[in-house]
């Protein structure tokens, strides 16, 4: 740009990409700009993937995890054999302003992160509790649940941080010290959903049961490597342009709605997950 | 390419006329000549091959053998029902068209304002043929009194309802729409049972127009496709890297006073 702040050239910024809310790209792209310092904290060192929908939302988005034909020589890019894809992908990593912007202009409404850092790609930093409600159950019962497992980990010693994934459910993240592997985190979120869904009667612990109507899955699964999980402050390709929202625990009440966590109110709400990385916590394996 | 660098500036009028003739008012006379004084400046391409960039050329292409039919082989066909055509010679059309009597006959004067724009068509110059005596005195009565005079001028093959009138000095002329070319909106739907508003609604209504009023000013319009368009075509000429896209300005701005908060945020962290 002329004024010299960012090296991205925007293009097509009043391509509409929200159809019912008649948001343009160039909303999208202020939205990443505001939101920035704080999604750049948690991005930082992660080998990313995008989710693009480059004729909006009304049409199928595609993944992806390569950096794009064209990519400028200044996105810092990480190549790693990945096991879903079975060959070496260029994994974008996201370490500046500059990127960040470079791919919100590639209408990357979508921004999905690993569990772990390129300084150490096959070791999870963080751990994952995702928890996802069938029909006929409601977000009301997501909170209910997700409180419990907030007890049962509060009395473990731990310190868990939560947020909206943006569509259904919530998500539950510890950010985990040196010296886990994927094996011992996914082992750890299946044990406590094992006890858990012996204390509830809604909440199953397994992946046979997670399509059951009218269950509450704690999916442990996405504790492995190359697995991913939409990143904090991320937007979703929804009709209301929603946010995966990090919450206070005193505000994860019933009643609240991730529909309400949108474009256009998160930027003006606090941060609750500005430390994370500063608890990096040691798990006492049961 | 001269019309690109042209384009700021405004259209010379041309000098070669169009029409020749004179105003006929009652036994009076004035001749006069016609200039072409509209211009159509929207960008226009001509279709090139992909393959080697060569122009295109039109055919008529006969749809019974597909064969192409040069200009000498074509008649004129009426089509009376889908597929079913009176055919008219050349002769036929000659011996119909309207006698261009190289006369301009003025019927009246009205108003120049009583005449809706509706009518308007094409506006042409009008200067005098070695009359400019006579010329002067009408231009000059005419602005005075804010007349027009309605008349009737045959071009080529039709004949107009037209209309004389002054504009910055010039006697113009501007051929009018028949009454048949323009639709009646009684026939439309949407507006055939529109509710009366309330008196306080056209309060704030008349309210919003008059603080928004002003004088009219057609150089506050410009034609900002044709302007991008002719900026990329002199990029081209001179060879530089095009980009395609360009935002939109407005929301550039928006974007950038973001970024520069954001960018001080980050400093700060």
């Amino acid at each position: 740009m002329a004024e010299g702040l960012t090296k991205v050239q925007f293009t097509n910024l009043d391509k509409v990409l929200f159809p019912d809310l008649g948001l343009t790209k160039g909303k999208v792209i202020e939205y990443y700009i505001r939101i920035a310092p704080r999604i750049l904290y948690i991005l930082k060192d992660r080998a990313i993937s995008l989710k693009r929908f480059p004729n909006g939302i009304g049409e199928e988005g595609f993944f992806e995890k390569d950096s794009p034909i064209g990519t400028p020589s200044w996105v810092q890019t990480f190549k790693r054999y990945s096991e879903t894809a079975e060959r070496d992908v260029n994994y974008i990593v996201c370490n500046s302003l500059d990127t960040l912007l470079w791919i919100a202009n590639l209408a990357a409404i979508e921004i999905h992160m690993p569990l772990s850092t390129i300084g150490d790609f096959e070791s999870p930093d963080l751990m994952l509790f995702d928890i996802d409600p069938e029909p006929p159950l409601s977000f009301d019962d997501v909170i209910g649940v997700t409180n419990l497992l907030k007890e049962k980990l509060d009395a473990l010693g731990l310190v868990p941080y939560v947020k909206t994934s943006g569509k259904k459910g919530l998500h539950v993240v510890i950010p985990i010290a040196k010296g886990h592997t994927f094996k011992q985190t996914k082992e750890f979120v299946h044990q406590l959903g094992r006890y858990l869904a012996k204390e509830s009667e809604v909440i199953v612990s397994e992946f046979s049961q997670s399509r059951d109507p009218g269950t509450v899955f704690i999916d442990f699964l996405q504790n492995s490597q190359g697995r991913t999980m939409v990143c904090p402050y991320s937007l979703r390709a929804n009709p209301k342009a929603t946010v995966s929202t990090p919450l206070q625990w005193k505000d994860l009440k019933k009643g609240l709605r991730p529909d309400d966590l949108t474009i256009f109110n998160v930027p003006k709400l606090d941060d609750p997950w500005e430390n994370l990385l500063k608890f990096k916590q040691k798990l006492e394996l049961i | 390419m001269e019309d690109i660098e042209e384009a700021e500036g405004k259209e010379r009028p041309s000098k070669r006329p169009i029409w020749t003739g004179s105003i006929t008012i009652g036994l009076v006379n004035i001749p006069v000549k016609l200039l072409t004084m509209i211009y159509d400046k929207s960008v226009s391409f001509r279709f090139l091959h992909k393959e080697d960039n060569q122009p295109l050329k039109y055919q008529r292409i006969c749809v019974k053998d597909n064969k192409i039919i040069p200009w000498t082989d074509i008649a004129r066909g009426y089509e009376v029902r889908k597929g079913e055509f009176v055919v008219l010679q050349k002769e036929d059309l000659e011996a119909a068209r309207p006698e261009s009597d190289q006369r301009i006959r003025i019927d009246k004067f009205v108003d120049y304002l009583s005449v809706d724009p509706i009518y308007f068509e094409r506006t042409y110059f009008l200067t005098p043929d070695k009359s400019g005596e006579a010329y002067r005195l009408l231009l000059t009565a005419m602005e005075k009194m804010g007349k027009a005079a309605v008349g009737r001028i045959t071009l080529k093959t039709k004949e107009y309802p037209a209309l004389l009138h002054v504009y910055k000095n010039a006697l113009v002329l501007t051929t009018l729409r028949y009454s048949y070319e323009v639709a009646d909106p009684s026939g439309l739907e949407e507006l055939s049972d529109l509710k009366e508003p309330s008196k306080g609604e056209v309060e704030l209504a008349i309210k919003i127009i008059k603080d928004l009023s002003g004088e009219f000013s057609i150089d506050d319009y410009q034609d900002s496709y044709k302007e991008r368009i002719e900026r990329l075509i002199g990029q081209k000429l001179k060879g530089e890297k095009i980009v395609v896209e360009k935002p939109v300005k407005e929301e550039a701005k928006e974007l950038m006073a973001a970024l520069e908060e954001t960018l001080k945020q980050l400093k700060t962290k």
